[in-house]
């Protein structure tokens, strides 16, 4: 909490109307209710990018409503709340206009028909989650936490996209509700186990699976309202969404049970075993959420009506108590100014209303009758033991789970309200009306459901089964007292194994302690990944990036000989045998030894001017071969083209510095042996291209045309003369041109150049 | 006969024209004091030949016995280059004058460098094609070392000279092989010599050369080297040009090259050019992260940036060229607004490139600092911002060509990518104290920064119809 504003003075109006707006979306959905629980579905669509095949549109089924019902009925008490947690806060405004956002973008996920419409909204939570963890922008905690929740998801969420847009184009629509009859083609698709990966991959790092858990906790430097809304009741659970939403389309496979079973499952107890060990209220309640969210990634697992019914009735149960246990957490941290959970004790003679919302909230979350947990608790244990293979796996997994949860609860809710007082920085007082309204109601409701479970069943948990499995005769009922059964066996082992837990709850505590101390973190591990992908930035940027024109080049050149010299050998085009037949006569033989030791010195030489004349000397060579050849034409031209280039090159190097004689880098070796495979390349290039058909047209018309039509036999000649003269004309200008301009350039730069050291780096 | 081609390629005459008349007028006027009002006169040229080509339409005409083509493809990218052009001239106006660097020369050189990207837009014939190319890179070179005295800017345009005549060897010599067989210098004779999907040994080297050429010109790896340093270099007028128009043209030319002369053969490039896109997308999003100074950033950022538009030309569709011209679109709009900003950069009226000093940015210029939020979120193409429909329509064209492999490439690339955009906003919201900068004091350069953020926002309602105009462009492209 931000110290330094002033509490009575109230938000006014930006505090109310986000609080009136969102409980008007609540009613408006209300309204469905009904309709969607007698069975119907509403679709709503606007095109938006029809080119692209974005559309915007919305469906609202028993799944999306009852998730839309949970997050405007909730979001309605998290902005009733905030407003007087952060009362007076200088920064409210733009607090109520993030978490409202996120509102909105949360709603329009669940509601979005459309797969990039809903990929659309889902990097919105991100992002409005990202700037309400970072709210407290002065901490360098809550900004590390920022940004690491926001390059997870977002990470993972790119990941999905891919998995989307290849999801579409195998199923041919991006409508969600088109790909449902499709689902038996996709499955059968080899595109399939790349499309689950990569959905995985996002809805995992959304709902904190392990072994990408690690952020959630740490998201929790958000402010306490903000953490009861997105790290609880709803965004973390949007991974859980599209995996129920996509369920009909790819669920069915070995690798969809056999993933998501196992991630669920271990997710469920392992965090639930770092629950326990926390000392700060709020992170055991974080740690308890990854559980939740395990256990509801493991029900999705299966296709049996108990599997889901049991997901749709523990997602809202779990909605119900978590949000009332934060915002309880709040209160105390409100009335107390501390969350550790040593310190706090005896807290209900101080705030007799807050101990009773988390009385019923934590009866719910520990899974005791006849709050609607126990409900939700009874239906996992009857998916786990009807699991087939895994039953035993998951059934020990679950058991676990619970009564480890079961002994969370006591100590969130029960034990900093009852016992001893505690040693507290703030005299503990009740918080205001509007910070228990909330809660309360949340937890009644928990109740209520559990005394009535028709209520839930009807409205809620069977058309979510008809949604995610297609037919609401699948849904089981939800009883309070079903007979003496296995279910009712587990759950009386659950109480025994939490209870006991509870009761070494300081020992159990130092246990894990000292067990999380030696074993490495995830979180750590993180921070491991960005040093490596810095440290993989900064060699790069050495090798490639040196500033160094000659290493530019060599780069460009190696490249060069690998991508073609590999071609080459790929498409089996080296053939060296036909072309060098016609170089077999002796009487080549001192041309050859000119050209390899005029190359031999070009590339050895430390004098520039040397290598120039060297590089002539070779030229030379060339036009001889051309001679040997009888094409004396061609030859003539290229002794002239020759020697233009070396007195040009040589009078340019004149105004150039010398290399480094001493040759502390010698750079020659390396450089010689690129120049010898560059030259190899380009021959076998060569060789193997000239051995296709060549098109002829163009010599065989100057053979024919030159000596009748422009009475010369020297056909290069009477290309430049009188075929192409204007061409040549053109050229010869240009040169003029170009050489006046260098001889102007050359003789300015001697007097412009001392002003070079003056001038800063102002670029 | 001639008179019906100078029709066609009008707007370019014009141009060119203008470019002559206004080097001789400065030169025998007033020289360098000409500069301003020369420099408002061409952005205004440039707008209004934008909106002349935008609003001239018909069918495909081609002049000069088909070495110059006229259709939509060309149209569409030339009001890009023209429109992107025209906002940066008048961008560069206010840092270039006060750095005393406001020649004369300058906006003449831009006139001869779009009269060059307009050449390859259009070009229909390998002559062209490289007439056109020189054009604009010749007055690049020039404009790269507009501050003749810094040794820097000298270095930055030396380089970019060197490498890019190397490119253009390249280049050069893939054509003079795709001559030798095909026969024809002509895209439209060349694409019959190419047909039936697989070219012979000539024709498969002369297309990989060229396509090396024209690689280095979109600045995609490896041949990228020279855009961090030319980037850095340059003033920052001329980085955001460089990063602008010169791109579209490039990848124009390059859409023009593989589909009007090797269409026949898409198996064949879209192996080379995937090969491309996926490593100017990796080393692009890498190679940033470890940048301090923002102008070597968004030299990485847009060797990946081009990655993605080349992402949507390897998948060899028309929904690719549509994708890849819609992405153009997107990311000049983005770079545009960005670089109002960087060129805005200033502590006490000196000039600052280090991301560090935007530190609590927001604090002192609340407004800025979102603009250029959205910009960076559009940047690493986080939705709802109009960046990721530019992503979305590359990523679906290539799963759409059976590239789904390279989509998944791109989308890790653009994860590890998202990561230095977000450190600028991180940076900006959440850094530490320093000595803030001066808040942006050019209107002009204001108004191009809240122009392009606002952009990427309202955009998503319908991408202001960009998406059509780019299908229709691309339908005249690949028939």
């Amino acid at each position: 909490m931000a110290a330094g504003h002033d509490e009575a003075k109230g938000n006014g109006f930006v505090g109310w109307l986000p609080v009136l707006l969102s409980a008007g979306i609540f009613a408006f959905f209300l309204q469905f209710l009904p309709q969607i629980a007698a069975g119907d579905t509403l679709r709503v669509e606007w095109a938006w990018a029809p080119s692209l095949g974005v559309a915007l549109s919305f469906l609202v089924d028993g799944l999306s409503l009852t998730f839309a019902l949970l997050i405007s009925g909730i979001g309605t008490f998290v902005l009733l709340y905030s407003n007087s947690y952060l009362a007076g806060h200088p920064q409210y405004g733009r607090f109520a206009l993030y978490l409202f956002s996120f509102m909105l973008s949360m709603l329009g996920l669940v509601l979005s028909d459309n797969l990039i419409g809903l990929f659309v909204f889902w990097e919105l939570t991100t992002l409005t989650s990202y700037l309400l963890i970072g709210f407290d922008n002065e901490s360098p905690k809550a900004r590390r936490s920022a940004l690491q929740a926001l390059l997870l998801t977002g990470a993972g969420g790119l990941a999905m996209l891919a998995g989307l847009i290849l999801l579409g184009a195998v199923g041919g629509s991006f409508e969600i509700s088109q790909l449902v009859p499709q689902a038996e083609a996709i499955k059968g698709s080899g595109l399939y186990v790349p499309i689950l990966i990569l959905i995985l991959a996002g809805t995992f790092t959304k709902s904190a699976q392990v072994p990408f858990h690690f952020w959630l906790p740490n998201a929790m430097a958000a402010p306490t309202p903000v953490s009861a809304f997105l790290h609880s009741a709803t965004m973390v659970k949007a991974g859980v969404y599209l995996m129920a939403r996509l369920h009909p389309v790819l669920s069915g496979t070995e690798l969809w049970f056999w993933t998501l079973t196992i991630f669920g499952a271990v997710t469920a107890v392992f965090t639930s075993v770092l629950s326990l060990r926390q000392d700060d209220l709020k992170q055991a309640l974080a740690y308890s959420t990854l559980m939740a969210l395990g256990t509801l990634t493991m029900l999705l697992a299966p296709s049996s009506g108990y599997a889901i019914t049991a997901f749709a009735t523990f997602l809202v149960v779990h909605s119900l108590y978590k949000a009332a246990l934060f915002l309880v957490v709040g209160c105390v941290d409100h009335g107390t100014g501390t969350r550790d959970a040593d310190l706090l004790g005896g807290l209900a003679r101080f705030m007799p209303f807050t101990a009773f919302t988390a009385a019923l909230a934590g009866l719910s979350m520990a899974g005791l009758p006849p709050f609607i947990g126990y409900i939700g608790k009874e239906l996992i244990y009857a998916n786990t033991i009807t699991a087939g293979d895994a039953a035993t796996f998951v059934t020990v997994m679950a058991l676990a789970a619970n009564a480890l949860m079961f002994a969370v609860a006591g100590v969130v809710a029960l034990r900093p309200f009852w016992g001893k007082r505690g040693d507290t920085p703030l005299e503990p007082h009740e918080a205001p009306w509007p910070m228990l309204a909330g809660p309360m109601v949340l937890a009644l409701l928990g109740l209520a459901f559990g005394l009535m479970p028709l209520l839930a069943e009807v409205n809620f948990t069977t058309p979510t089964v008809a949604a995610i499995l297609g037919d609401a005769e699948k849904a089981k009922h939800l009883h309070l007292w079903a007979g003496v059964n296995t279910e009712l066996m587990l759950s009386l082992a659950t109480f025994a194994i939490g209870g006991l837990l509870l009761a070494l709850y300081r020992p159990v505590r130092r246990f894990l302690e000292a067990a999380d101390a030696a074993t490495p973190s995830f979180d750590n591990g993180w921070d491991n990944i960005l040093d490596a992908l810095y440290r993989a930035a900064k060699w790069q940027t050495g090798i490639l990036q040196s500033g160094n024109l000659q290493r530019y080049l060599f780069t460009i050149f190696a490249t060069f000989v690998v991508a073609v010299g590999g071609t080459l050998l790929l498409k089996d085009a080296v053939n060296l045998g036909v072309a060098l037949d016609d170089m077999n006569s002796p009487r080549h033989w001192p041309e050859l030894v000119l050209i390899v030791a005029a190359a031999l010195v070009t590339a050895s030489s430390r004098s520039r001017m040397l290598a120039v004349a060297a590089l002539g000397v070779q030229g030379i060579a060339v036009a001889l071969i051309f001679i040997s050849f009888g094409a004396p034409d061609v030859a003539i031209t290229q002794l002239l083209v020759e020697t233009l280039v070396v007195v040009l090159v040589a009078v340019a190097m004149l105004s150039l510095p010398f290399l480094d004689e001493r040759g502390k880098n010698d750079r020659r070796p390396k450089d010689m042996v690129l120049a010898v495979l560059c030259g190899v390349v380009v021959s076998a290039v060569l060789i193997g291209v000239l051995q296709g058909p060549l098109d002829l047209r163009l010599t065989d018309f100057f053979e024919t045309t030159a000596a009748p039509e422009a009475f010369g036999r020297n056909i290069v000649n009477v290309i430049l003369v009188d075929f192409r003269a204007i061409d040549t004309f053109g050229e010869i200008a240009v040169i003029v041109v170009a050489a006046l301009s260098a001889y102007a350039l050359l003789r300015t730069t001697d007097s412009s150049r001392d002003r070079d050291e003056e001038e800063e780096e102002l670029s | 006969m001639i008179s019906a081609d100078i029709a066609i390629v009008l707007p370019e005459v014009f141009l060119a024209v203008y470019a002559m008349a206004a080097l001789l007028y400065a030169v025998y006027t007033t020289k360098d004091k000409a500069a301003p009002a020369l420099l408002w006169a061409t952005a205004a040229v440039f707008a209004a030949v934008a909106i002349w080509i935008g609003l001239s339409g018909g069918p495909v005409q081609t002049a000069f016995g088909g070495a110059f083509v006229d259709d939509g493809f060309a149209r569409f990218s030339k009001v890009v280059i023209l429109l992107s052009a025209s906002a940066v001239l008048l961008m560069s106006e206010g840092y270039l004058a006060k750095r005393d660097l406001l020649r004369f020369e300058y906006p003449v050189l831009i006139v001869l460098a779009v009269v060059g990207m307009m050449m390859m837009v259009s070009a229909g014939d390998l002559m062209a094609l490289y007439m056109g190319l020189e054009l604009q890179s010749l007055a690049l070179y020039v404009v790269a070392s507009l501050r003749r005295d810094s040794v820097k800017s000298t270095e930055a345009g030396l380089k970019y000279f060197v490498l890019g005549a190397l490119s253009s060897g390249l280049l050069l010599y893939g054509a003079s092989l795709t001559y030798g067989f095909a026969g024809t210098t002509l895209f439209s004779g060349i694409v019959q010599t190419a047909q039936g999907g697989q070219l012979p040994l000539g024709l498969l080297f002369g297309l990989a050369f060229i396509a090396a050429g024209l690689a280095f010109k979109v600045s995609a790896v490896p041949f990228h080297m020279w855009t961090p340093d030319v980037y850095e270099g340059s003033p920052t007028p001329v980085t955001a040009f460089f990063a602008t128009a010169p791109k579209v043209a490039a990848m124009g030319l390059f859409a023009r090259v593989v589909h009007d002369a090797f269409g026949g053969a898409v198996g064949d490039w879209s192996q080379i050019i995937a090969l491309l896109s996926v490593a100017s997308m990796f080393l692009g999003a890498i190679a940033a992260i470890g940048q301090t100074n923002i102008k070597r950033l968004m030299a990485y950022s847009s060797i990946a940036h081009m990655g993605f538009a080349l992402m949507g030309l390897a998948s060899g569709t028309e929904a690719g060229v549509q994708a890849m011209l819609i992405y153009m679109a997107i990311y000049v709009t983005m770079n545009i607004g960005t670089f109002a900003f960087i060129i805005g950069m200033e502590k006490d009226g000196r000039p600052v490139r280090d991301i560090r000093a935007l530190s609590l940015y927001s604090k002192t210029d609340p407004t800025g600092a979102l603009a250029l939020l959205v910009l960076m979120f559009s940047l690493a193409g986080v939705p709802p911002m109009v960046g990721f429909f530019g992503k979305l329509s590359v990523l679906a064209a290539a799963v759409d060509g059976g590239l789904a492999w390279l989509a998944v490439a791109g989308v890790i690339a653009s994860v590890i990518g998202a990561f230095y955009y977000l450190r600028i906003v991180y940076f900006m919201y959440f850094g530490e104290e320093t000595e803030a900068l001066d808040k942006n004091g050019s209107p002009i350069l204001w108004i191009f920064l809240m122009g392009s953020a606002a952009a990427m926002v309202f955009g998503v309602f319908n991408l202001f119809g960009v998406d059509t105009a780019a299908a229709l462009a691309a339908e005249t492209l690949v028939r």
